[in-house]
């Protein structure tokens, strides 16, 4: 099990086994028609809502699986006549708020465990960390007494903060794992030289993070533009929602306008390929690094 | 994405020596870094889960003040065939996907690793994508496919003759979670995959050179390199597939909200309809719910001491 984590992740391209590559051309090419079928049908339904979103609304329940002619009215209709743009700038001004703080929050905690020394370090870092392990489901009901307490239901104020208190140990065990990486030394220069410990963090040792940070933004980007229990729960007015209880509210209601239901999945799913495919290899460094750290 | 792995922090200084005038600005700092992750934690996750286990032993509707009720909740829990069904369900939908998350990635794992570098690579982006989708739109996709009369898996079997196959999938008690739990690993398979896959990356190569040399096939090498090389990314893998399968809310909720009948309701899905689920005029029960979120709690973190356990015993 490889323990250090890289402040520049390898290029994830497994070596094990190259040495049999070499041989056996058959075993190879059996090896790969299975995978091309797995990724056919893994492949499928996301292939056919793209195909649904294209049909002309006339068209919607004839003929086989291609649309006879492709159209885009779909789509029109979508960002036109409903009010999926306004839904989709309130999930981005929530996602983006969110993963400023949690980068924040997460990179100044992250850093105190990892480079910093104060009496009970270790106890506080491991009670942050139960954080991980509770399950959204069993929080939903306190949190939402909570928010009411604070007058923050139906406020999407109130989501971000129940957002960033959630993500953000997670987040502080990613980055704690790349300031782990740099020398202590490097922080005493600093201070050795009568920068402040705020200019020390802010100046000298976040620069240098930069690889944990994508980790961190990509991450928390994804997760709180698709979060859908506590958005669902906090937002109650239909103005406030964000796309998820959106998405999900209007199934019913477009039950036999396939193409345009399709149509709305998948321009919610646009930010999200266009990140993934962006920083894919941060993200694939930051998502197995959490799961494969010991 | 939790890990259990927790390697305490860098070695210990003796406390004496931090309290000395030198370290002053350094301890000082730290509190205060920390200070915001704190904060949110004691108000947003600790309290709620202490208020959270206080009112599981009570009733309350959310008007007036909780009543003390002990362990009533529990009891109820026991004659409720709604909450035992719910909790059965919770219990197989958590063993059945576990199971199928865990085997089948690791077998796509191998798969990926034992062909073409570029198609592997490829094969890796395609297979992640469902894991990047939400929860709302996996299940709406799901629910077009598996619509009874448009749906484009009744229309494939149709089209292959086999239309004596073809289901009301998700308006059936008896194929509702089973369809459910092949959506969970339509989204899941990517995800775990990657992870085996790191895996993989730390097993040395020259263990399999060894036993080419000594004529082991693909199965042995598989059977007695590969399995106990991830022992540890296994461990890790199961435990992560449990407590997903425990706390499961989303999909289901969007897919069939724990119908029909109660045919597909776990925990969360329950739980949530007692609390929220008022629109038929029902009074919140905000006890009995928490009380069942407590069970909730108490699954996942069962699933965590299994792992820690799991990872002392690898470890030796």
């Amino acid at each position: 099990m490889s323990t250090s984590v890289q402040a520049r992740p390898r290029p994830t391209t497994a070596e094990p086994g190259a040495a049999r590559r070499r041989k056996r051309p058959v075993a190879r090419l059996v090896t790969a028609v299975v995978l091309g079928v797995v990724c056919v049908v893994i492949a499928f339904p996301l292939i056919w809502m793209v195909l649904t979103s294209l049909r002309p609304s006339n068209d919607v329940f004839t003929g086989g699986l291609w649309p006879k002619h492709v159209s885009f009215d779909a789509y029109r209709e979508v960002w036109s006549s409903t009010d999926f743009p306004s839904h989709f700038l309130a999930s981005l001004w929530i996602t983006v708020a969110t993963v400023v703080l949690v980068l924040l929050f997460a990179s100044l905690s992250g850093y105190a465990f990892a480079q910093l020394s104060f009496p009970f370090k270790n106890v506080i870092y491991l009670l942050l960390l139960t954080t991980l392990m509770m399950p959204a489901t069993a929080l939903i009901l306190p949190l939402y007494l909570q928010l009411k307490k604070f007058g923050l239901l139906d406020s999407q104020l109130g989501l971000v903060v129940l957002y960033v208190s959630g993500s953000a140990p997670f987040a502080m065990f990613l980055m704690r794992a790349f300031f782990e990486t740099l020398p202590r030394e490097l922080a005493q220069a600093a201070r050795i030289d009568g920068a402040s410990e705020f200019q020390v963090f802010w100046r000298v040792i976040l620069p240098l993070t930069r690889p944990g940070l994508a980790t961190v933004t990509i991450f928390q980007f994804l997760a709180t533009w698709n979060e859908f229990l506590y958005a669902n729960t906090v937002l109650r007015d239909p103005g406030k929602l964000t796309l998820q209880p959106v998405l999900f509210a209007i199934v019913g209601q477009y039950s036999t306008n396939w193409p345009v239901l399709t149509a709305g999945l998948v321009m919610s799913v646009v930010p999200v390929i266009a990140v993934y495919v962006w920083m894919q290899r941060q993200f694939v460094a930051g998502m197995t690094l959490g799961a494969v750290k010991n | 994405m939790a890990s259990q792995t927790l390697a305490p922090g860098a070695a210990h200084r003796p406390r004496l020596r931090m309290l000395s005038k030198r370290h002053r600005p350094e301890m000082l700092a730290g509190y205060l870094f920390i200070l915001p992750t704190v904060l949110l934690f004691l108000v947003f996750v600790g309290y709620p889960i202490v208020r959270s286990v206080y009112l599981g032993f009570t009733t309350w509707s959310g008007f007036g003040s909780p009543s003390w009720t002990g362990f009533h909740n529990y009891h109820r829990m026991f004659d409720d065939t709604v909450a035992r069904q719910a909790f059965r369900n919770t219990l197989v939908f958590a063993a059945v996907t576990t199971v199928l998350q865990t085997v089948l990635p690791l077998l796509v794992a191998v798969l990926v690793n034992a062909t073409w570098r570029r198609f592997g690579i490829a094969a890796r982006t395609l297979l992640f994508i469902p894991g990047v989708v939400s929860f709302v739109v996996s299940g709406v996709i799901w629910k077009l496919v598996l619509d009874p009369n448009l749906g484009l898996l009744n229309k494939l079997l149709d089209g292959i003759g086999l239309d004596s196959l073809t289901h009301s999938w998700l308006g059936e008690s008896s194929t509702a979670l089973p369809a459910i739990m092949v959506v969970s690993l339509w989204q899941a398979l990517g995800l775990n995959m990657l992870i085996f896959f790191a895996g993989l990356q730390g097993i040395d190569p020259t263990l399999y050179e060894a036993a080419e040399v000594d004529g082991a096939g693909a199965w042995p090498q598989f059977r007695y390199v590969t399995v106990p090389g991830l022992r540890l990314v296994t461990g890790i893998v199961i435990s992560l597939n449990l407590i997903n399968g425990f706390k499961a809310f989303d999909l289901i909720y969007v897919m069939t909200q724990g119908g029909p009948n109660h045919a597909s309701e776990v925990l969360g899905t329950r739980l949530y309809g007692l609390a929220f689920g008022t629109t038929s005029g029902a009074v919140p029960q905000f006890g009995y719910a928490s009380a069942m979120s407590v069970v909730v709690l108490l699954l996942c973190t069962a699933a965590v001491v299994v792992q820690i356990l799991l990872n002392r015993r690898a470890a030796r």
